[in-house]
């Protein structure tokens, strides 16, 4: 009997091992083949800004998980807390998630001629984590995109840059900001974003 | 470059590449006007709205529920296996007794960027041409080989530490005494940044308080002492520059010259913060953790 169960897991090992060898090719590609698709937009000078802009956002939306990333962005007590009033929790999904969005796709112009290489990809867990660098002339930045098994497939719910994750920075600083005000402040603070304006250079 | 000045202008230029980074993942799911699909195959146009499992073997069968379809605690429990990733915000994992002087000095920090730092970084760079100021960045640079070499064979990185004695023979030699960087261009060897405080937490010596340094900006208890043998032991300028109004005058030049080529970044991660103090200082310590387990 236990010859039996022995060799029963071991072909379910051996049948794992590409099955995990395909998903992780699979997500690596899904960055790999579609850096180029960024590349083909943001390098576009043609483009008009805005018309860039819209279809960024809307290749954006439906792939990368931002309603997970905004939800992790605060801890267990902060999201319960939030899930207390009827529809605060999609508003603060919105306000969130349009705030990255305008925040960084109005930095498009800082594209200059960076190339990216994909690396590998890893199983951290049950998470896939997709290895690249960004190639400029400064040198090479790492960039972690972490993926997530989902109802909708792998979807990206950090980015780790150099080591700093996107979603542990804006913890750090909601906790921070929640240990003084309420999640309604939070909310208008989030709201609040344009105190400092881009100054005309931007490219340096 | 001083160390300090380098980690935070690496900090700089983490936070300014986040916008590629969400475009990049963006892109890097789906185009549905160029018909190029998720997976990298490029044969299959596929409204990622309406993505058919069939075609999607990683897509899991069940629907397309919105994950936050209803409002109650029980469809907020999936979240809770991100705890244990990114830990307890609330509970102040990065020491910080000094959190109100550090709140102050960054507030000092900020105010002298904006009067003095960027109206003399704006007004230089308007006169000398980018090629000049590149290559005073590399002069500066290349100088601080003993710091990189130093520091890379005490991490035992001595594959490292060859690699930046090379660089720094090509560049003093061919490259007009580190003003061009034939190490890079001809050899493709890139710098092994590496400094004491890297050291320390190499052999396990943890960072400490955190302290924001007057015009240095976000550092620890940790880099700080560090700052005395990169700066005043392995830095060639702490003995060929002589008297301390000589000292400051090439730590200033050297400071406008680093910022002529980053106006407009620190604008804009302040911008994008919530917290800006806390904003910088979880920065800093994730890129300082990061840098030493390479």
């Amino acid at each position: 009997m236990k010859q039996i169960i022995a060799v029963f897991l071991s072909c379910a090992l051996l049948l794992a091992q590409p099955v995990m060898a395909d998903e992780l090719t699979k997500v690596r590609n899904i960055v790999d083949k579609n850096v180029k698709i960024f590349i083909g937009y943001v390098a576009d000078k043609n483009m008009d800004k805005e018309v860039k802009k819209q279809k960024l956002i809307e290749t954006i939306e439906p792939f990368f998980d931002f309603q997970t990333m905004a939800l992790i962005c605060l801890v267990k007590k902060h999201r319960k807390e939030l899930s207390k009033v009827k529809g605060r929790r999609q508003e603060f999904v919105d306000v969130f998630v349009k705030r990255l969005q305008d925040s960084y796709l109005e930095k498009m112009d800082l594209y200059t001629d960076e190339t990216v290489e994909v690396g590998e990809a890893k199983k951290v867990k049950k998470n896939i984590h997709v290895v690249t660098n960004l190639v400029g002339k400064d040198g090479k930045i790492e960039i972690i995109y972490k993926f997530r098994k989902t109802k909708k497939g792998w979807l990206v719910y950090d980015l780790e840059i150099l080591g700093v994750s996107i979603v542990q920075t804006y913890r750090s600083q909601f906790a921070s900001f929640l240990k003084n005000n309420t999640i309604e402040d939070l909310l208008v603070s989030l709201k609040t974003t344009d105190t400092f304006k881009m100054p005309e250079d931007k490219k340096q | 470059m001083n160390p300090s000045l380098s980690c935070r202008s690496d900090l700089k230029t983490v936070f300014l590449i986040f916008f590629l980074l969400l475009i990049f993942t963006g892109c890097s799911q789906h185009d549905a006007e160029t018909g190029i699909s998720n997976d990298g195959s490029g044969t299959a146009a596929v409204d990622p709205g309406e993505a058919d499992p069939d075609e999607d073997p990683l897509a899991e069968p069940g629907g397309e529920e919105d994950l936050l379809g209803e409002e109650g605690d029980d469809d907020l429990d999936e979240f809770d296996e991100f705890e244990d990733e990114f830990g307890d915000a609330t509970a102040n994992e990065v020491s910080d007794p000094l959190e109100g002087y550090n709140r102050v000095m960054t507030s000092f920090n900020d105010k002298l960027y904006f009067w003095v730092l960027k109206p003399v970084a704006t007004g230089y760079k308007w006169l000398v041409p980018e090629m000049v100021r590149s290559g005073i960045a590399n002069f500066f640079h290349n100088l601080l080989y003993p710091v990189r070499f130093v520091n890379n064979v005490l991490q035992l990185k001595f594959g490292n530490a060859g690699e930046e004695t090379i660089r720094f023979l090509y560049n003093t030699t061919f490259g007009l005494l580190g003003v061009w960087d034939p190490g890079k261009e001809w050899l493709e060897l890139d710098p092994h940044e590496e400094d004491f405080g890297q050291t320390l937490g190499y052999w396990g010596v943890g960072a400490g308080p955190h302290i924001v340094l007057p015009i240095l900006g976000p550092s620890n208890l940790r880099d700080t002492f560090s700052l005395y043998p990169d700066n005043f032991v392995l830095d060639p300028k702490a003995y060929y520059v002589e008297g301390t109004e000589r000292k400051v005058g090439v730590f200033a030049f050297e400071k406008v010259n680093d910022t002529s080529f980053r106006l407009g970044q620190y604008e804009s991660i302040k911008k994008d913060a919530v917290d800006f103090y806390i904003f910088l200082r979880d920065g800093y310590e994730q890129i300082r953790i990061k840098e030493i387990k390479e």
